[in-house]
Parts: C-alpha cells; structure tokens; sequence
C-alpha cells in the first residue's frame, strides 16, 4: 500500500499526519501511534462493518475540514467517521473525551462481573485494560448484574454471555469467514445476547477465529480453558504448511516448557489478527484445536507482544536486566539473605552455614 | 377558528373511501403535479418551508434536495408510519379516517423524487389501519393514480404497506430501514445518510406521514402560500395529538400562531384541566422532549406567552424551553407525581432500546431501577445527581437519538422538579401514599375558582 | 409438517413481489406475522425455520429478527391475548388500576396464561392511542377508555366467542 496516495491533511493531538482519503480518524490515529489513538472495543480493522457500537474510541472534532472549519456539535465515533482534508481531531487533548470515555467505560463494566482473577481472558482482556486506562476506580452501581447461563458452542468453544459486551465481532467473523452463520444477536436491548438460540453447536473450520476476535473472555477455547495463566505461559511465533483453504499457517504457540498449551492467530500492536500482504491472517480450527504439539510446527522465535497489558509485561525479547539496587544499598556487598530468618526458616537447612554457599543464596542450596 | 389544511374534511361522511374522498377535491395535486417538473416541486416544497413532522422538524424541501441521483440506480420514498412516540397519535388518525390524503401527498412526492417503488412503513400494532391503508391503494389503482402511467403521465408508480412488529426505534429513519429489509431494527451508523445510501443500498427519502400529507395542500395552493400560514420558520398546519389530563384529548390542526394557554384551556382545543385542578406540568413535544413546568410552560423565561410553534417552544433552550417535537401534548395534572412519570418513561426507552451501542443499552436500565427505586421511598439524595450523570454522559454520545430521547426527559425532570426528587428521599414512607402536589411552578394564571 | 395454507403461500409471494429480485428477505415480518396467525399464535422454533426456508435466509436470521420485535410471541400464549399500554400518557389515566384489575379478574401475573389456556395478560409500551387512554390491543384492533366494566364485558365477550 505504500503507493497509496496520501493527501489528506488530518491533525490529531496537535499531531499531523497525511493520509490516504477514506480513512477514518481511528486508523489516522493507529498510524501515529500510542496515546493518541483511541481504544476500541468493538471496531475491527479485518471486519467489514464492524464498529461504532461501544463508543469507547469517541473523540472530539474540533474543525470539520479545512472547506468548513465548524467543530462537530457532539463526540464522533472515530472507527467509522472518515477524515476530511484539514480536519482537528481531539482525543487526549479533548477536555470531553475523557470524560465521555470514563462514563463508556462505566456502562461497559456495569453489568461486566468484576471477577477477572477467575476468568479465563485476564491478562489479554481489552476491557481490562481499557478499564485501568480510561475507567474510574469502583462502581456507583448498586444493582444485580445481569447474569445467563453458560453455553458450549461447538466442541471447542464456550460462550459465557455474562462476560459479552456485545461488541458484534464474532458474528462477522461467522458472516465474512464462514459460509453459514449459526450464532447471532438475539433479543434487545439490556437483554440482547449473543446467541444460536437453539443452542446448536457452530461448526466450521474458521469458528475458533471468533475466540481471537472477543475482546473480553465470553468466548473462550475450551481446550486451553483453565489450564493455565496467560502470563505463565511462553508466546512463539510458528507456522506449518497448513492445507485448510484460506488457513495462513501462521500462529503463536503459547509454550509452558516444551508443551504447547493454545495456539492463536498472530495479534498486531492493536490486539488484532495479524495480516499477511493486505490478507487477515485468520488460522483454521485444525491450527488452532488439534495441532499441539511443537514438533507439528516450525518455531520462528518469541513472540513480540507489543501490547501493555500483563502478557506484555516480561515479555520477552528486549529482556531488561533490573537495576542491581540491594546491591548499591549494600555499598557493593552482595549479600546471601536479607535478613537473618536462616536459623527460623523451615526451607533453609540451618547445617548448613551461609558462608559455606558461593554467591547469592538459592532455596537448591539448602538441600544438599 | 384557525385555518385547517389536513383535517379539513375529516368530519364529511366517507372521506375514507375514494368516491367521496375525490369528490371533495382529493388528487387535485396529483394532477397538477404530472403536468409539472420534478425540479419544481421540490421548489415548491422548500418555499413552503415545511418541516418534518416526525419530530426533529428538518426542512423537508432541503431533505429532498439532498437526495443523491446517480444514474441506473433506483430511488425510494418511505414513509414513517411508526408512530410511537408517547403522547404521539396523529399519524393514525390521519391514515384511519383519511388514507387517501397519504396516497395523494405519496405520489406527487414519488414523483418529485423519482421513486417508482414507495413503502409505507406501519408499526404493526397499527393492523386495521393497515387494513384501511390497503384498500385505499387498491381504490386508488382501479381510478389510475398508482401503477403503470399514471394519468398518461408516462409516470409509473407502486405503493405499498409494510407492518413493522413492536419496536419504537424503527420510527428512527435508518433503523426503520433495516427493519423494511427483514432485519432487527439496529440504527445504522452514520454517514452515510439515506439519501445516499438507503433502502437496499439506494438513495431514499425517509418522511412523516404528516409531512406527506401537507405536499397535497403545498402543491395545490402553492408553496408560498403555504408559508403565510404560521410564524417565522413555522409554516403551515401542525397536527397536535393532546393527551393527559385534559378534557377533550384528540387531535387538532393548528397554525402555530396561538398560543399555549389557549390551546389548554380554550374549548376548541383541549378544553382545560378535569374536575377544575390545576396544571402541574406539561411535556408539549412527545415523550422524549423536555418536561416543562406550567409557570415556564405558558410564559418564557422572558415572560412572553408561550406560543405552539417550533422557535417559541424552544425558546431557552433546554434550561427554559423544550421542543415541537412530533406534536404529542401531554399535560400533567396538581395529582400527578413527576418522579412516577419520569420512571414510566425511563421504563419505555429501556424497553425500546435496540441494545446495539453501550451507553444507551446500559444506562437506560440503570436509570430507569434508580428512579424505580426513587419512586418507591427507597431512594438516596446522591441518586439525584448520579441520575444526573448518567444522563448525560448518555446524551450525545450515542449510535441514533434514543440515547438523547432516553436522557432528555430525565434531565428535565431533575432540572425543574429537583425538590420532588428530594422529598420523596426525605419522605419513604410518605410518597408511597401522598403527593408532593405543586410548588412555585403552579399555573400563576388559571386558579380554579371553586 | 409445517406448511402455510395455499392462501397464505399466495399472500407470501404477493409480498416478496414487492421487493426488487433477490430481496425477499425483507418480506420477514410480514411473513412472521402470517406466520404466527397461522400457527396458534407464537413462533416455534420450526415455524421460523420453515419461514427461513420459504425466504431462503439461514434460521439465525429469523431468530435474530423474531426476538427483537415484541410482537412475536416466543412463547404459546392464550387464545386472548391482552395487550395493556403502561406507558406515561397511559398511566396518568390509571392503566395501572386496569393491569391490577386484570390481573384479580382473571387471577394471573403479567406475561402469564390462565390454567384453561384462555386469557395472557402482557403490558405493553405505548401503542399510539395516548388520547383514548387507558387502552388495550385486543387481537388486531385496539380497546380504549378501559374501565373495569369494560374490561368485565371483553373478557364476557372472549368466554361467549369460545364457546
């Protein structure tokens, strides 16, 4: 795409960027980069269609165009409003954004069960992250949650509705990757829901695409469900020749040692699938549910997560060696313990004597 | 006796069926639109200075012109038949008692806009009606003013009438249009707008049964006479549909130069309050407008009368004023409770809301259990200014205007009558079984005399 | 098997007529609502598949539009069903009153059937007759100026057309 021309003026944060027209202001955003770009939970850049709904990345625009500099009377949806040539977009900038988006953030949590330390998507969830970016701390709300039963859709998926922001992802990934669509939005308003109404199983081979899709954890891979900690668990990039029509082949394995625990689709700096020249790089169901074992792929190396959420935490590649700081406090003495709990400790072995131990003191030293 | 355009011949027996309803003088403008160009009845349109009768009260004339027409591609006219605004009911009473009058204004519209495919868009609760709708398009083809070459016109036309199925949002004109392609009534996201992309992808115009209505009276006396009816931008007749506690509930063709203590309290119109109580407070414009208190209801905030029109109801804004709305007057009596009525309504637009974008989904239901619980004694002051809040970070920040139809009536509640908030917190038990009644706003001008 | 009455099968290609070639989804509610006359008054699950079939849309697309309107019954209901306004307009002439009365009367909570199959109790939100209130639909027409006398007489009426 980097013949595209480039001719439209837009200034975001009093940032200037030239873009190609047609684009919208989020992707204007996303092409400047960091904190500029508005969060969004429902607007995804493979779907056609998707967006607009969860009003998380609403922005101000504070002159129309360069034609007619008027600002926009209210905040815009800035995944679906196209940039116009010398348009000002405030986002960080704006003193209603984050007002706006705090109050977004509340409705979305409002009847989110705040139970993250049990659900499986902690670590990778966009909610929490816009949460703890854009949210206020506690809840003003007083009422019962709104709750459904858990549903298995399908061999390897579950829905568990009550974690659904109806973000419409998964139903255009059903609708634009998948010949028949199974699952929808049933119901409205406060009871809308995420459902096949029948409770039919969805399948086809790009199904799992939807677990990749969801921004929070209502639909999760059953075979990696409560296996492990997102964050305990080792990203790699790896592919195999994968023989499902429309399949890239190319997936992050997520390792505990040599074991592979889920597979996914490659995830951008934006939480999205990944594309391979301009193509979405969806994994088929064979990729994603059957083929866990290391041998079966090609590792190409650790995964970079450019996300800043937990699994970006730690991870891995620009590995920072932590500042030696009881060191320095120590005026260079490098010490065994801490403190002396040698004598009171039942891991320690009290025979054997500190000064016996070569260097820093590990619990191995004790067993011998 | 003010000057009636729609509703002129509503009492002559018959003037449902097509006989009578032509021999009165219907589908003049039909014909005399044929003989004209479709250019020019756009202009006509626009001098009259007629406003979309469905609520928002956009310049029709400039709606239509707006219209995109590329070549091969089909243009549409709907029409919004979804009444469903509450206090709303002048549509019906419209295609009811006179059907024809819809049909006429449709097809110089069709013509005007290049439809030859139009629909009727009826909430489905409306069946009979939609029953009287088609039988008067099927009188309509047998005399030749729909179908193949209308009146040698070379003009073809179809018209049809298509039941919606229980849902408030799809009088919204984008929701109303998916649902007319068999789908749920989700609003779209805009741009881009119908007259771009509508029906099926084509352009379209989306408007008011009423606003179809009054191209019959624009075209057969002239767009500029019809903009001497009326005051500054309020040309022409508006049908109010007044309910509540008043004494003659219906619907009245008014010319939007009276005023509304006359519309309230004259004979001719709603006749005043029952059993000689006062008037508490009215919402003038449809549920979703602000509710007014009676002293800023009759007077402005400058002390001028109040008058029926779009300009002179919003006079003040929201802090002072309201809206014409769609024309649903709905009046308040000393008896009624303002916190009940705020939570009935908070009630409706959570059950209407189409559950598509977060901030009208979620907090419509918040709203509406807090002011339940308000109402019920079981309230707290600070729920007074947390409704407050989630009012507006709901308003304007929303897919389509249900979010500021669900906020709007909850802030003016809380604006004007924040002291009945706060005495039903202070008084638990007492709300449960008295009434707050009325304070400083009560009617300063008609004290009942017995 | 489910399948409309020849009429019906007319009517329903009358309707997609209507629509330019290949459009016919947008015949959904029409069809819904023939539907749901023919087949006693709700929508079962191999209704909506039968009419996905007939409009050659996927059944998720019926579901998807039948649970979104509220006038699709999901559910079997009585062979009377009372539709009663709760709605402001409504409520400031005392629909509250009548909901309570239909309720003693026939001894049933809203959204409930009576034992004998007869009588559903619904409230509804505001259906266009704020100035005839408190009101009711009642099959395809409305009822308005509800008082209990009248609500007596509907349900007299309801028992004399049963039998």
């Amino acid at each position: 795409m980097s013949d595209e021309i480039k001719n439209i003026k837009v200034t975001i944060d009093n940032i200037t960027i030239d873009v190609a027209p047609g684009t919208t202001i989020l992707n204007a955003a996303r092409q400047i980069g960091g904190d500029v770009t508005p969060p969004a939970m429902c607007y995804y850049s493979k779907l056609e269609g998707s967006g607009g709904k969860c009003r998380t990345c609403l922005v101000e625009v504070a002159a129309g165009s360069a034609a007619d500099p008027r600002p926009m009377p209210k905040l815009v949806a800035s995944c679906r409003t196209t940039v116009m040539d010398g348009m000002v977009v405030k986002n960080m900038t704006s003193e209603k954004v984050p007002d706006a988006r705090a109050g977004v953030v509340e409705f979305l949590l409002l009847n989110h069960p705040l139970d993250c330390p049990i659900c499986d998507q902690a670590g990778e969830c966009h909610l929490q992250d816009l949460g703890y970016d854009h949210g206020k701390e506690g809840t003003r709300y007083q009422f019962a949650r709104r709750t459904f039963k858990k549903e298995d859709i399908g061999p390897y998926i579950q829905l568990h509705m009550t974690r659904c922001i109806l973000c419409y992802r998964c139903t255009y990934v059903a609708d634009q990757l998948t010949n028949k669509r199974v699952h929808g939005i049933v119901d409205r308003g406060d009871h809308a829901a995420i459902s096949t109404y029948i409770s039919k199983a969805i399948e086809n081979d790009f199904s799992g695409n939807m677990i990749d899709v969801c921004p929070v954890g209502a639909l999760t891979d059953k075979t990696f469900r409560f296996k492990n900690r997102v964050w305990f668990t080792k990203p790699v990039d790896a592919h195999r020749n994968c023989t499902t029509p429309g399949c890239c082949g190319k997936a992050t394995l997520w390792l505990r040692g040599d074991e592979v625990f889920r597979v996914t689709a490659r995830k951008d700096e934006w939480g999205e699938v990944q594309s391979y020249d301009g193509k979405p790089g969806w994994i088929c169901n064979t990729c994603r549910f059957e083929t866990k074992k290391t041998e079966s792929w090609k590792i190409e190396g650790v995964t970079t997560i450019s996300r800043h959420s937990v699994i970006g935490a730690n991870k891995y590649k620009t590995l920072e060696m932590p500042n030696e700081t009881v060191k320095r406090v120590m005026k260079g003495v490098e010490p065994k313990l801490l403190m002396d709990i040698h004598s009171i400790s039942n891991v320690n072995n009290p025979d054997i004597h500190l000064s016996d131990i070569k260097g820093p003191a590990h619990s191995g030293d004790f067993k011998k | 006796m003010a000057r009636k355009l729609l509703l002129e011949k509503a009492h002559v027996e018959g003037i449902r069926h097509y006989d009578v309803y032509r021999r009165e003088g219907g589908y003049r403008s039909v014909e005399k639109a044929l003989k004209m160009q479709p250019a020019d009845i756009v202009e006509e349109v626009k001098k009259s200075g007629l406003r979309g009768r469905g609520g928002a009260g956009f310049p029709t004339g400039m709606k239509w012109s707006f219209l995109a027409k590329p070549d091969g591609i089909p243009r549409y006219l709907v029409c919004n038949a979804d009444e469903s605004e509450p206090g709303t009911f002048k549509d019906r009473y419209l295609m009811e008692f006179i059907p024809h009058i819809l049909i006429e204004g449709m097809i110089v519209s069709s013509y005007a806009l290049g439809s030859n495919s139009s629909y009727i868009y009826i909430r489905g609760e409306y069946d009979w009606i939609t029953d009287i709708l088609e039988a008067a398009i099927t009188e309509a083809k047998q005399n030749g003013w729909l179908g193949k070459n209308i009146q040698g016109s070379g003009f073809d036309m179809e018209l049809y009438v298509q039941r919606g199925a229980g849902a408030y949002i799809c009088g919204e004109e984008t929701a109303l249009l998916e649902s007319l392609e068999g789908k749920r009534g989700n609003p779209r996201i805009k741009p881009p707008f119908p007259a771009i992309k509508g029906l099926w992808g084509c352009p379209t115009v989306v408007n008011n049964v009423e606003t179809l209505a009054a191209v019959v009276p624009i075209i057969n006396e002239g767009g500029d006479e019809y903009a001497k009816i009326g005051v500054g931008r309020s040309t022409g007749t508006k049908l109010i549909s007044a309910c509540g506690n008043i004494n003659k509930p219906g619907i009245y063709e008014i010319d939007m130069t009276i005023s509304v203590e006359e519309f309230i309290y004259s004979d001719e119109y709603c006749g005043g309050i029952p059993n000689g109580k006062k008037i508490k407070a009215c919402i003038p414009g449809g549920s979703s407008v602000p509710i007014l208190p009676a002293n800023l209801l009759l007077t402005t905030a400058k002390g001028e009368k109040r008058l029926m029109n779009y300009e002179s109801l919003s006079d003040g804004g929201f802090a002072t004023g309201s809206m014409m709305g769609s024309g649903g007057f709905i009046v308040l009596d000393e008896d009624q409770c303002v916190v009940r009525h705020t939570y009935s309504l908070a009630r409706f637009y959570r059950h209407e809301s189409c559950g598509q974008c977060s901030p009208c989904r979620e907090g419509t239901g918040w709203m509406e259990k807090i002011l339940l619980n308000i109402e019920k004694g079981k309230g707290k002051m600070s729920d007074i200014d947390l409704l407050w809040d989630i009012q507006s970070k709901i308003e304007g920040n929303t897919i389509c205007p249900l979010g500021d139809a669900a906020a709007w009536p909850v802030a003016a509640a809380i604006r004007h009558f924040r002291d009945e908030f706060e005495w039903h917190v202070n008084n638990p038990e007492k709300c449960l079984t008295e009434n707050f009644g009325l304070r400083h706003y009560a009617d300063p001008i008609h004290v009942p005399t017995n | 098997m489910i399948q409309f009455k020849e009429t019906s099968l007319k009517k329903v290609a009358e309707i997609i007529a209507r629509y330019p070639e290949g459009k016919q989804k947008s015949a959904l509610l029409p069809v819904l609502h023939l539907a749901q006359v023919e087949f006693g008054g709700w929508l079962d699950v191999p209704v909506m598949d039968y009419v996905a079939t007939l409009l050659k849309i996927e059944p998720i697309e019926v579901y998807e539009v039948a649970s979104f309107y509220s006038m699709y019954n999901l559910k079997p209901v009585g062979k009377f069903l009372f539709e009663v306004c709760q709605t402001g307009p409504c409520m400031l002439n005392g629909s509250d009153n009548i909901i309570d009365y239909i309720k003693q009367k026939l001894n049933i909570g809203v959204g409930e059937t009576t034992t004998d199959g007869m009588f559903t109790l619904k409230t509804v939100e505001c259906l266009g007759a704020c100035g005839y209130a408190p009101m009711m639909q009642f099959g395809k027409t409305y009822r308005e100026h509800l008082t209990k006398e009248k609500v007596d007489a509907i349900i007299e009426e309801c028992r004399a057309k049963a039998n």
